[in-house]
């Protein structure tokens, strides 16, 4: 469970805020999607957990203990990170970069190089012929794969995905979308989600949290959203896609 | 014959020479580029991490770089206080700092932003992300900077010679001193040729770890084995070169110091008069005593010289009184040259330790030369019969004897004397260019060569304005009470050597191109009957003859003790 408790940050000491006083708690299990556009603070929310970055005020607790308790390598390696533009390291192998998290906590390499293969396969990369390959021979789509086989790697007990499919195209984000639907199925972990896709968020978020300007407008289902938007940034983004439809049919 | 035949020739002339000081060049240029790789990589990494750090480092390395060689090189001898390779090492290095400190920092800082991120977010300690992400795809531009400090450094490595490094500038300033132009491009095309190579081979390292970041197939990544392998091939070649030879060749040919006082340690400046004067020596105590000699030749400067025989890095070299008196002890001019002799001998024993043996007949005093058809002409015989005209006269003198208060200073206090135009010239275009009406009147050396192949007339100094510049051995004292039989051994020369003879024997280095060990064993073998033939051609057969028999069982003798 991530608990937020007022977090604010700053980037320019105090003169204006990327993020401002938002609490917030994460279940254990579920899969929350943090929903905004560019510049409204949810990245920044993302790299908090991860402590890339640390707040100017508040607090974040990580199943009870202060995320300052915890040492900042070992928090990092207990989640898994799916970075916004991939990050995958363009001079290790897929293999290699699979492996990476499983290096740095001292694996011997048949062990860590099977243990890629296995997640390979359940990304749905044929590991044979994807092992060897470099990261600028695959495709934005099997990049991802690779970048979310990494982040699963040591098994960690949270999932961070800042973006992962934003420049994919449509139908490989569907697919890609569909897997970590069957893997949050299979391998039970918490995941935090970050996008700007509305209907990504309504398709993988257990529960949602839109973000405007730095501020947290509302928590909910997406059920709650629908019915009952707090505010007006969040009906206005809630109703764009029913107008985008009706756009559609107008069409016909 | 061709010129690449004549070329070749002259390689195979001096073929173990050759490999030696290629050798010493890829040991010179190799360490000193490791050396700025351990240090210049930690130190742009640092610049790199530490925000305020970058400025200064870089305008230090930067600032390093514009020192110029010589005076580099120059300042490191009087900082280590010691010749050869350790300052010529440390030199290149500092030179070596700048492009690999400034390819690691541009390095680091050309990766993407979101890599770094994502080695931070995977769980990296700093130590990781450095050793796993960042040098990795730094690297390709830090060997390219490792690249450009190497083959700069085999160009400046030739500079090396001056301080008794040795390597293929060797060539270049015996070549030089020498205006021998096949002595220079043995030193510059073998050089030329080690800097292609070096970049070559660094450019397959590079293509090397490139490729094998993308090949997956297994003979192109024994081909970037081979590729990235290349650069110490080279290294190995080097030390190969260089151990090999360092220990076969005489010892006239070793760039290290050998212990053990049954090694005599001979010097001499880089010009021909010089290095005749102390292969005569050389060989002289190879014939008649059973001491070997190292023959420690051209050295780039008086001081340079001087400190050499001070700090015991040689132990004996000719020297000149009034250079002696001016240069080192700095005295106001005396022209008696008795009395400078006596001065000198004086401060050198009380200063130094230094003892002159007895001058040779040779005053190579600074002289006016003009051509003899100019002398006819205008009535030209003395310095004072060239005041009037001096006006309109233009001069060509040596830096160093514009400079000099024994020079031209002294010239103009003790005449009267000044020149309507004087400009700076090489020793070596100095000559030509009287003989060729582009200068009135030169500076000359009184027993230098080139006054009678060009024709040219020395002024009579008749208010003896130059100081005498008589030729002696000056030796350690230690070495003196240790071998007093050098006294012995060297007089011959005393009456053998002239101002005429030692300008003939000038010439032939000059003008007929033969090594000084070719004219200085050619004149000892005319002018000294007992001197044994066999002994001269190989520096290894023992001497025969009652006296070196004599003088070998005094040294054995006292070897025993």
């Amino acid at each position: 469970m991530i608990v937020l408790d007022n977090v604010s940050k700053s980037f320019d000491g105090g003169q204006s805020y990327a993020l401002c006083d938002v609490s917030l708690t994460i279940e254990e299990g579920e899969t929350f999607v943090l929903l905004g556009s560019s510049g409204s603070g949810k990245t920044t929310i993302l790299r908090l957990i991860s402590r890339l970055i640390e707040p100017t005020a508040g607090q974040i607790t990580l199943d009870g203990r202060d995320l300052n308790d915890c040492g900042v390598i070992e928090l990092r390696r207990n989640m898994g990170y799916v970075f916004q533009g991939i990050g995958l390291f363009p001079h290790m192998t897929v293999g290699q970069n699979v492996a990476i998290g499983l290096r740095l906590i001292g694996w011997p390499l048949p062990k860590r190089e099977a243990r890629a293969r296995e997640l390979l396969d359940l990304v749905g990369l044929e590991s044979d012929a994807y092992f060897a390959h470099f990261p600028n021979e695959l495709s934005g789509g099997q990049q991802q794969r690779v970048a979310v086989a990494r982040a699963l790697a040591t098994d960690p007990d949270y999932l961070l995905m800042d973006e992962p499919f934003g420049a994919l195209d449509a139908l490989t984000r569907e697919t890609l979308q569909k897997e970590v639907l069957r893997l949050k199925a299979s391998l039970g972990k918490t995941i935090v989600f970050v996008t700007h896709d509305i209907l990504e968020a309504f398709i993988l978020g257990d529960r949602i949290g839109v973000c405007n300007k730095g501020r947290l407008d509302q928590v909910g289902t997406r059920r709650e959203l629908l019915k009952t938007p707090k505010t007006d940034f969040v009906r206005a983004l809630l109703a764009r896609p029913l107008e985008q439809l009706e756009t559609f049919q107008d069409l016909k | 014959m061709s010129a690449l035949e004549h070329f070749l020739s002259v390689v195979e002339q001096n073929g173990s020479e050759l490999w030696l000081r290629i050798g010493q060049h890829i040991m010179l240029t190799g360490v000193s580029t490791l050396a700025a790789i351990a240090i210049g990589i930690p130190l742009g990494i640092f610049a790199e991490k530490r925000a305020w750090a970058e400025r200064p480092v870089l305008a230090t390395v930067g600032i390093l770089q514009t020192v110029p060689s010589l005076a580099m090189l120059a300042l490191l001898l009087t900082l280590i206080g010691q010749i050869g390779a350790v300052p010529a090492i440390i030199a290149l290095t500092l030179y070596a700092l700048l492009p690999i400190v400034r390819n690691t920092v541009t390095g680091l800082r050309g990766i993407a932003p979101s890599i770094v991120e994502a080695a931070r977010g995977v769980g990296m300690t700093p130590a990781q992300k450095l050793s796993l992400v960042e040098m990795p795809l730094a690297l390709p531009v830090i060997v390219a900077g490792v690249r450009t400090a190497a083959v700069v450094g085999v160009g400046i490595a030739t500079l090396s010679a001056f301080i008794g490094a040795g390597g293929l500038g060797q060539f270049i300033n015996r070549g030089l001193a020498l205006t021998n132009t096949d002595l220079i491009l043995l030193g510059a095309i073998p050089s030329a040729l080690l800097a292609l190579a070096v970049d070559g081979s660094i450019a397959a390292f590079q293509w090397g770890i490139e490729t094998r970041r993308r090949a997956r197939d297994l003979p192109r990544i024994w081909t970037t084995r081979i590729a990235t392998a290349l650069p110490a091939f080279i290294l190995v070649v080097g030390a190969i070169a260089y151990w090999s030879t360092s220990s076969g060749l005489p010892a006239a040919m070793q760039g290290s110091t050998r212990g053990g006082q049954e090694t005599l340690r001979i010097g001499a400046k880089n010009f021909s008069e010089s290095e005749v004067l102390g292969e005569m020596i050389a060989q002289l105590i190879e014939a008649k005593t059973d001491l070997r000699v190292d023959r420690r030749f051209g050295f780039g400067g008086t001081m340079i010289v001087h400190r050499a025989l001070i700090e015991g890095e040689i132990d004996l070299y000719v020297e000149y009184t009034g250079t002696a008196l001016t240069t080192i002890i700095g005295a106001k001019t005396i022209t008696d040259p008795n009395r400078v002799l006596a001065y000198v001998r004086k401060v050198y024993a009380e200063r130094f330790h230094l003892i002159w043996l007895k001058p040779f007949k040779i005053n190579n005093t600074y002289a006016l030369a003009v051509t003899s058809e100019n002398a006819r002409s205008r009535g030209w015989a003395t310095i004072s019969g060239l005041v009037a005209d001096a006006g309109g006269l233009r001069a060509g003198f040596t830096p160093e004897f514009s400079q000099r208060p024994d020079g031209y200073p002294g010239l103009r206090k003790a005449y009267g004397l000044s020149f309507g135009q004087v400009f700076d010239l090489d020793a070596a275009l100095m000559y030509r260019a009287v003989a060729g009406g582009e200068v009135d009147v030169v500076s000359a050396y009184a027993t230098d060569g080139r006054i009678d192949a060009y024709n040219l007339i020395l002024l009579e100094d008749d208010r003896h304005a130059f100081p005498p510049y008589f030729a002696a051995p000056v030796v350690r004292e230690a070495i003196l009470k240790a071998y007093p039989e050098l006294r012995t051994v060297l007089a011959p020369l005393t009456d053998l050597l002239d101002d005429k003879t030692m300008r003939a024997l000038n010439w032939q280095v000059y003008g007929e191109k033969k090594s000084p060990r070719t004219v200085a064993r050619e004149f000892l073998r005319a002018r000294i009957s007992w001197l044994p033939a066999t002994r001269l051609n190989d520096g290894h057969a023992f001497a025969t003859g009652s006296s070196a028999t004599r003088v070998r069982s005094a040294v054995s003798q006292r070897r025993r003790q």
